[in-house]
């Protein structure tokens, strides 16, 4: 009865339950969410893991508005027929320059994680004009508007990079100054298959994986 | 509180914003038709990238959520605090405030969604000028509930607002660390949080937006409008207490469960597993407590279709928070995620608890707050059957498509190769699609009929003035 | 009897509510028919035609499966059935309803002969072929349970109305509990072979 009685306190006391509430309720991110922010190891690139270049940022960001990580995900789990069918699995130092993560909760498309290489830009390209050209039964919409569109259009490109180093990755002067210029001519279609190319190309050199 | 300036209940805002949650009922489930139906035929997209399904799809979540969702807790939660507490609401200005603001940030939210403004974190998608503004009109809800209750006059604070509470407190903790980014632009910004790291506070967030706002808040729901409806206190007191702190303490935890063997923490991920089946039991516990309320209740609920929304939002409630654990299971979950039975999950949750249970509730609220009855009876029973059959069929046609995908996805033939190609499995989803669909129909125009319905409730009335009782002095709160 | 039980429905559940003699050792019988016919068919078709899971290939299971196989479904179908007679005598005295096992046997397999009567479907085991025909019989199936209970458990439509609700909440557990099992064995080896 003594947990009760307390609890009647509570019960009258607008403010005790307001900070029971919350106290309770921090708990569980105290002791399972503060030490992940921590772990060093969740932080550090992996050997071959560099910051995305200007192309391929503006690129990402495409990605982004278009929600391609609504269908897609950017995951491989350490299971057999997953490696089998994407890839080596993704590991934690691939991801730190990836701000917001892009793993994806759903796969109504294939895991494009280790996407980088598989297929030609031309076939990306005419992949995202008309999906149902190239594989058949595809469900995926068709993005011609891509192609209209100058990769410069998507955002101050100097401003994103200035920001990203602000948050920690290391872009020198020189590439930021150089970002504008590298992006000259290109398309958003062009700047998003060159995000495409590079995903998962990083992997680290000790590729021996011990599968589940 | 002997200078109230009003003595009956503000009670106008709570019937606008009824009306705004029907509204937003009503669209952001035509965008769900409109996806699933997209996931049969991609051309219907016309080329626009407006009506893309990357771009449409948030826009669907956000407006069953935040539109639908927030609308209804706001209206039921002014309702209840007012007579829980016996006082009118604390500054109704405010909460006017409240009420048009948030449907204006919706409104702008969901067309920057199809603007292509996005941070990608499921349920939390808007970008930061949105997320401001969120925050400043959630703060805005927080000082009229709980400036209401510090009014109070009565001395114990009632169930329901502890778990309104809950919702109002921890979504606004979860809201502000989720969306923590910094800015380059209008309609862009990075997260402070990268890579694996940015993936557990979103799920820590995303899972506990499920938690706090569409288990906890609907828990708020149903903890006043069921003993209401019923005619019946809550049957067991002790029950509601225990299950309230052991559902705040465990949901927390539960998050890193949509992470499973990705590349997080092994330990999280365990931690997550385990907490999410010890959730089953607060989770539970309510539902029992739920249950056992109505089946005490007299015999005067002929004709109330009122009721037996309620009742079956529980027994899906029941459903959904035992799915969830058992999904949590590292085994399962192998198989199950990233298929459509996640889909089929959070959607037994969304039309079987949460939409059953608003429905429910508002065609009890509507004709008390007009001082009318219910525009058609009838109605509202085949609304019952079209919600029933919907959701049931919903919940069938993705368990079967998201067992087979998971499936089909991981079988191995006898020389060690993968059986299917991707393109295989995924062409043969069409048909479970168009089950979804067909379901989703059902679902949809049931809700219509009651948009319909309680429209021409409300039309023509004005909402009644009600005034708190007299309290009794041994009960009065000491000031 | 079996005419009656599956085009007037009502009928039955009315003599079932008098405890009408010859409705009340009728009806139990035709439990036979509701475990053992599913499985039956089932059996047949997937020795004849094989599975057709949504991938191109049928799946054909040798006879040690196909015993195994069947054995299971018969299992499973028993310990459903027993199980919601079971918690449905249970609820019943929450619900202040009639606790006689006979009754809750009979209206159990009145609810259930449209189900049954879909499983022929398993005769041409292609997954979604199944889902077709089985989910309208399933739907009919719930319609009766809704119909059928308050007037075999003597109880007011309101009361049968939440017992009923409640009902369809233990199915969907028990439903999704199969799934999750059977994932669980399936992934441990169980079936055949999964690259995890």
């Amino acid at each position: 009865m003594n947990a009760l009685s307390l609890h009647k306190k509570i019960e009258n006391n607008a403010g005790l339950l307001i900070f029971g509430i919350l106290f309770v309720s921090a708990l569980g991110g105290l002791v399972q969410v503060l030490p992940v922010l921590f772990q060093e190891s969740l932080q550090t690139a992996s050997a071959n893991t560099m910051p995305y270049s200007a192309v391929e940022l503006q690129g990402r960001d495409v990605y982004i508005r278009e929600g391609c990580h609504v269908c897609h995900s950017q995951q491989i789990r350490p299971l057999l027929a997953e490696v089998k069918r994407y890839g080596p699995y993704s590991q934690a130092g691939e991801f730190v320059y990836d701000r917001p993560f892009l793993w994806g909760s759903k796969r109504t498309g294939p895991d494009l994680h280790r996407i980088g290489g598989k297929y030609s830009d031309d076939w990306h390209r005419i992949h995202l004009l008309d999906p149902r050209s190239v594989v058949e039964n595809s469900i995926m919409p068709a993005y011609p508007w891509l192609l209209n569109r100058a990769a410069s259009a998507g955002g101050d490109i100097q401003k994103k990079m200035s920001v990203l180093v602000k948050l920690g990755h290391p872009y020198s002067a020189e590439e930021i100054e150089n970002a504008p210029a590298a992006l000259e001519g290109l398309t958003e279609m062009d700047v998003l298959i060159a995000y495409l190319q590079v995903l998962g190309t990083a992997l680290p050199d000790d590729t021996n994986q011990k599968v589940h | 509180m002997d200078n109230d300036k009003q003595q009956f209940y503000y009670d106008d805002v709570v019937t606008r914003l009824v009306q705004f949650s029907l509204i937003w009922a009503v669209i952001a489930m035509s965008a769900g038709i409109y996806i699933a139906a997209e996931l049969i035929w991609p051309a219907l997209d016309f080329g626009q990238f407006w009506l893309s399904f990357g771009r449409l799809r948030p826009l669907h979540t956000n407006g069953i959520i935040f539109g639908f969702g927030i609308s209804a807790l706001m209206a039921t939660a002014f309702y209840s605090v007012q007579r829980t507490c016996h006082v009118p609401l604390f500054l109704p200005k405010l909460a006017w405030f409240c009420c048009y603001a948030w449907q204006v940030c919706i409104l702008l939210g969901g067309l920057s969604l199809l603007a292509g403004w996005t941070s990608t974190k499921e349920y939390a998608e808007l970008e930061w000028p949105f997320d401001i503004a969120i925050t400043v009109i959630w703060v805005c809800f927080g000082v009229v509930f709980f400036g209401t209750i510090a009014n109070r006059k009565i001395k114990p604070i009632y169930i329901s607002n502890w778990f309104y509470g809950g919702l109002i407190i921890v979504i606004a903790m979860l809201h502000i660390v989720n969306n923590l980014a910094l800015p380059v632009s209008i309609d862009k910004s990075y997260s402070l949080f990268a890579g694996a790291q940015d993936a557990v506070v979103q799920w820590w967030y995303g899972h506990n937006a499920v938690g706090f706002l569409l288990t906890g808040g609907f828990l708020g729901m149903m903890y006043y409008f069921l003993p209401k409806q019923a005619g019946q206190p809550i049957w067991s007191y002790r029950l509601s207490v225990v299950a309230f702190w052991a559902f705040t303490y465990s949901y927390i935890w539960a998050g890193p469960h949509h992470l499973h063997y990705t590349a997080i923490p092994d330990w999280v991920q365990s931690l997550a597993m385990v907490m999410s089946l010890i959730l089953l039991a607060p989770s539970w516990a309510t539902m029992i407590n739920g249950i056992m309320t109505v089946s005490k209740s007299s015999e005067k609920l002929r004709d109330n279709p009122s009721l037996k929304f309620i009742v079956l939002s529980l027994a899906f409630y029941g459903l959904a928070t035992f799915e969830g654990p058992m999904m949590a299971i590292k085994s399962v979950n192998i198989v199950s995620h990233f298929t459509d039975w996640t889909v089929g999950h959070v959607h037994s949750g969304a039309l079987g608890w949460n939409a059953m249970i608003t429905y429910g509730t508002f065609y009890f609220l509507v004709p008390r707050l007009v001082g009318g009855t219910l525009y058609s009876v009838r109605l509202a029973n085949i609304h019952f059957w079209l919600a029933l059959s919907g959701a049931i069929l919903y919940i069938l046609a993705m368990w079967a498509a998201g067992v087979s995908q998971g499936l089909l996805w991981l079988s191995i033939d006898e020389l060690g190769q993968l059986s299917y190609t991707f393109n295989e499995i995924m062409a043969s989803m069409t048909p479970y699609y168009g089950l979804r669909l067909v379901a989703g129909l059902l679902f949809f125009s049931g809700t219509v009929l009651m948009t319909f319905n309680l429209f021409m409730t409300i039309k023509g009335r004005q909402t009644v003035k009600v005034n708190p009782p007299v309290v009794l002095a041994s009960r009065e709160a000491t000031a | 009897m079996l005419f009656k039980l599956l085009f007037y429905p009502g009928k039955v559940f009315n003599e079932l509510s008098i405890e009408d003699k010859h409705a009340i050792t009728t009806v139990p019988r035709f439990l036979i028919f509701v475990l053992l016919l599913p499985p039956l068919f089932s059996w047949l078709g997937a020795s004849q035609f094989g599975w057709r899971l949504g991938g191109s290939e049928p799946v054909f299971l040798d006879t040690t499966g196909l015993v195994v196989f069947g054995f299971f479904y018969f299992s499973i179908l028993a310990v459903g059935f027993f199980g919601t007679v079971y918690i449905s005598r249970w609820m019943a005295t929450t619900y202040e309803a009639k606790t006689s096992q006979s009754l809750h046997f009979s209206l159990f397999t009145v609810v259930c002969a449209p189900l049954v009567i879909a499983s022929a479907a398993h005769l041409f085991p292609d997954v979604f072929f199944n889902v077709l025909i089985l989910i309208p019989a399933l739907i009919w199936s719930i319609t009766l349970l809704y119909r059928g209970l308050p007037v075999v458990l003597g109880i007011s439509s309101e009361r049968g109305m939440l017992m009923s609700s409640a009902l369809v909440g233990w199915l969907l557990v028990a439903a999704v509990s199969l799934l999750g099992i059977c994932v669980g064995l399936w992934i441990n080896g169980a079936a055949y072979v999964l690259g995890v």
